[in-house]
């Protein structure tokens, strides 16, 4: 009797353990994945940061050192040299410090850490330019996140642009927290929704929204209120003091 | 299939587990090195700006 039972619960346990192989198995893939999944939101959300800033900032030292070396007397009009970056954005709203800004909105500009200014759809006009519309694209997370905190700007709020030889100073005068991301009207000379119906010399900031996703875009307005000369020592305007 | 690695390793304990950790870290720099750039632009989380949908720009 003994021995019948024990001959007949041997087949079971043999499958029994090819099952739990292959449930082990699956169980240890699984686990494997989560693992690496975990790992792709710390690349994502704080080694890409550590890339980015890292190339940013020394591509932005590349710049002011060729700022420094060509003295602004020596420089006529039309001396503008963008290569590598035209300037750097402050935004004090935004607490990120300085930021590149190099032509276009490409990902593999976007990806080093700066901001670009868009060159499609709709050609960006530059802060010296009589009228226009500048308007910079950057990443919301990830890649040096230079516009994480676009959502703590407000109206009224400073953004200033810094070149070789001038402080151009925004203040904020509209926002757009959600779009459709090919809502191009925004970038336009005279952006629609900001309010504005004149030619100006306007700013706009562009991003994704929400926060770790790209469904929308988040959009911030301002317009020039003066420039200021850039002193020897580089003394920023009172808005960054 | 760790079980696996682990008992087709040589050595001892302490040999294996040191052996682990190196593999361990190999993967992460495969991964952070080739596979997650590869993979990110393929995923829609990091788009920012706005376009006509024609795929031109991010």
């Amino acid at each position: 009797m003994s021995r019948a039972r024990r001959r007949a619960a041997a087949p079971p346990a043999g499958s029994r353990s090819v099952l739990a192989g292959f449930l082990s198995l699956l169980g240890e893939v699984l686990i494997t994945l989560g693992l690496v999944l975990g790992l792709f939101v710390a690349y994502s959300l704080w080694w890409t940061n550590v890339l980015a800033d890292r190339q940013a900032a020394a591509r932005g030292e590349e710049i002011r050192r060729h700022w420094q070396e060509q003295a602004p007397e020596q420089a006529g009009p039309g001396a503008l040299d963008t290569r590598g970056g035209i300037g750097f954005l402050h935004v004090p709203a935004m607490k990120n410090g300085e930021v590149l800004v190099k032509a276009g909105t490409a990902p593999d500009i976007l990806d080093d850490g700066v901001a670009g200014y868009y060159t499609e759809p709709v050609k960006s006009a530059l802060p010296w330019d009589e009228k226009g519309n500048f308007s910079l694209a950057a990443h919301r997370d990830g890649h040096g996140a230079k516009f994480h905190n676009i959502d703590k700007l407000k109206n009224g709020d400073a953004v200033v642009f810094e070149t070789r030889d001038t402080w151009y100073v925004y203040k904020v005068f509209a926002e757009l927290r959600q779009t459709s991301k090919y809502n191009t009207d925004v970038i336009t000379p005279v952006p629609k929704q900001s309010g504005r119906t004149a030619p100006g010399r306007y700013i706009t900031l562009t991003t994704c929204t929400p926060v770790y996703t790209s469904k929308y875009r988040y959009i911030v307005w301002g317009e020039l209120v003066r420039t200021e000369k850039v002193d020897a020592k580089r003394t920023p305007p009172a808005e960054l003091r | 299939m760790y079980g696996w690695i682990w008992r087709h390793l040589p050595g001892n304990a302490w040999v294996r587990a040191l052996i682990s950790l190196v593999l361990v870290l190999a993967v992460v720099f495969v991964l952070f090195q080739y596979v997650f750039p590869w993979a990110e632009p393929l995923l829609p989380f990091n788009d920012v700006t706005v376009d006509e949908g024609s795929g031109a720009t991010p």
